[in-house]
């Protein structure tokens, strides 16, 4: 007749108080007695009160469910506003232990989109019950890992392809002929690139938002490692064909490689001190770097000095590949380019519109 | 494989038009498109059936007139490159899993221009005839099983039959497209087809013989999870359709 339930106190005897009233009158008089008779001397004031003024502290209560099957996993109690998602994460493993902290991820919808670990619960909390989906997001890695193994595979790779293997290339083949100055030369810029990747990854970049998944590492380190192999393979072909136009060609476009490595340098530098003054706290602002003028005309010049090394390159060695792979990271670039690019036109209402992406003039 | 993906893409509510009577796949949007938007698919999936009922009529006749079933393909080549290369309209037209409808489309096209096109030699295999009837039959029904739902007015036996003949229908059409890429595959080598080779100004090679192996060898790891992800969507349509008929 009367269904425990588990709600706050003060709706349950809201509740308790009306099934009483209206169910007096049926037959078990004396359970209806008995509780009418518990209930009287536990109730407070009749008006419903929030829970807010009840005690000083506001208790949130966290029922958290399964993303998928919807079903209640467990309910946490106590937990105070100012508690973060961390918090609950840590809260929820020591209530079931086979939900690690490190590899849950909470949405206040489903589908919607994983809340980060420093948000308080007061901030998304609507009402003293929170209900939260709980989504296990298999193994992370930090992005720092992941840009490690995507910078490390690539400058090891290519050497042992530059190194003439014997199992890759044929052995006769590659003693016989002379190498072409390019192909040391093309070493020695594909090197210079990545390593000044990974040295901008542990010592100028700040890593931002913690972790991805295995998977996600898998599938980029297997597109800059099988690529890298593509390209090295016939750079450093016993066959390779140097380029149409000669040492001019070579000339021209090693400076423009180096002339845009230094450019995508000092722009990661700048993006990661950026300056906190006046409204545009958050975008750079050129100085007196001639490379950093590029902002003037794009959002993202990293992107844009970025492709216009690849290009360089491309256009040094004369090699197809290159090509195929300057074209999809270019994709990709400007994909994210005007992502960027609209989050900038939304946040700052004096940024100049006729800037572009990535592309002057152009995307 | 071309068979298992686009009846996957059947089970994801891929295809020509948008199927206005109750499918599987509960994530489907039920608004429909607009009366010039329907009319255009109503026509383009009326258009596609017959085309495919010509080819299958085309084989029949072939087959009588010629006594054997060897050597069908002459009879019907121009058609099926037509409504072949049709399909790739409905890339545009699917509202959902356009990667996956697009896959499908390009597999079959690439398997009618660039192998059996390309190598003269196999439009006498019998594997052809093989994926060419596997073809027909499962184009027909899907076709009609678009047209009949765009009209609002699906009979059940054109529903079970696109989910129930794929289970013989997708492992013959695969097995005729791997045997005929396996009998393209001497001649390929044979005539350097479609293939570059160092030296030359770009620095590129490409081998066709060994692109059409890494082909026939991806066919196992998509082919067993495609079919059973049919199955599965089997399961849930006949039964949801036989709960639908229990309230009516």
């Amino acid at each position: 007749m009367f269904r425990r339930q588990k709600s706050h106190a003060s709706e349950r005897k809201k509740e308790l108080f009306s099934q009483g009233a209206t169910r007096f009158t049926l037959k078990n008089d004396m359970r209806n007695f008995h509780f009418l008779s518990r209930l009287v001397l536990s109730a407070g004031p009749l008006k419903p009160t929030p829970a807010v003024k009840h005690s000083k502290k506001i208790h949130f209560e966290i029922e958290i469910l399964d993303a998928q099957t919807k079903k209640q996993i467990c309910i946490l109690d106590k937990v105070t506003q100012s508690s973060t998602i961390h918090d609950v994460k840590q809260k929820l493993h020591k209530a079931c232990p086979k939900w690690y902290p490190s590899r849950v991820g909470l949405q206040l919808e489903c589908g919607g989109p994983f809340l980060k670990d420093h948000i308080t619960i007061q901030s998304i909390a609507a009402s003293s019950i929170v209900t939260l989906y709980v989504t296990d997001l298999g193994q992370q890695v930090s992005w720092t890992t992941v840009f490690l193994a995507e910078y490390t595979g690539p400058l090891l790779i290519y050497l042992l392809f530059y190194l003439r293997i014997p199992c890759i290339y044929d052995g006769k083949e590659s003693a016989r002929r002379l190498r072409h100055p390019v192909v040391h030369l093309a070493c020695f810029c594909h090197c210079i690139h990545y390593i000044r990747y990974l040295l901008e990854t542990l010592f100028v970049h700040k890593v931002s938002s913690g972790q991805t998944t295995l998977k996600n590492l898998i599938m980029i380190c297997a597109f800059y490692w099988g690529f890298t192999s593509w390209i090295a393979y016939y750079i450093n072909h016993p066959l390779y064909t140097p380029p149409s136009f000669g040492n001019r060609q070579i000339t021209v476009s090693a400076i423009n490689f180096l002339m845009c490595e230094a450019g995508n340098h000092f722009i990661n530098v700048m993006l990661s001190h950026p300056n906190h003054t006046g409204n545009n706290a958050c975008f750079p602002s050129p100085n007196y770097n001639p490379f950093t003028w590029m902002f003037f005309l794009v959002s993202c010049p990293n992107y844009t000095y970025e492709i216009g090394s690849w290009i360089s390159f491309t256009v040094m060695t004369q090699t197809l590949p290159v090509g195929i792979f300057t074209l999809l990271m270019s994709i990709q670039m400007s994909l994210w380019a005007q992502k960027k690019h609209k989050i900038y036109l939304r946040k700052f209402n004096s940024y100049i519109h006729r800037k572009s992406a990535m592309i002057p003039f152009i995307l | 494989m071309a068979v298992a993906i686009e009846a996957t893409a059947k089970g994801n509510g891929g295809g020509g038009g948008r199927a206005g009577a109750g499918d599987a796949s509960g994530t489907r949007k039920k608004k429909g498109p607009g009366p010039l938007a329907t009319a255009y698919l109503v026509i383009y999936n009326v258009v596609m059936t017959a085309g495919w009922l010509v080819i299958a009529v085309g084989l029949v006749r072939a087959y009588l007139a010629k006594g054997s079933y060897h050597s069908l393909y002459y009879s019907i080549e121009k058609p099926l490159k037509f409504f072949q290369t049709g399909a790739l309209l409905e890339v545009g037209i699917v509202p959902s899993s356009v990667v996956l409808t697009s896959f499908q489309v390009m597999s079959r096209v690439f398997l009618i221009w660039a192998v059996t096109h390309s190598v003269k030699e196999v439009q006498t295999e019998d594997s052809v005839l093989l994926f060419v009837i596997a073809w027909t039959i499962t184009e027909i029904i899907r076709y009609s099983f678009y047209t009949f739902s765009l009209l609002n007015h699906l009979p059940y036996l054109i529903k079970w039959a696109r989910y129930t003949l794929f289970i013989v229908l997708y492992p013959m059409g695969v097995s005729g497209e791997l045997l005929t890429i396996y009998a393209a595959l001497p001649f390929v080598r044979q005539a350097g087809l479609y293939s570059i080779s160092l030296p030359n100004k770009y620095n590129f090679s490409f081998d066709y013989y060994a692109f059409l192996i890494l082909i026939m060898i991806s066919y196992i790891p998509l082919f067993p999870q495609l079919y059973f992800h049919m199955i599965h969507q089997r399961r849930k349509v006949l039964s949801h359709t036989e709960e639908h008929k229990k309230f009516e």
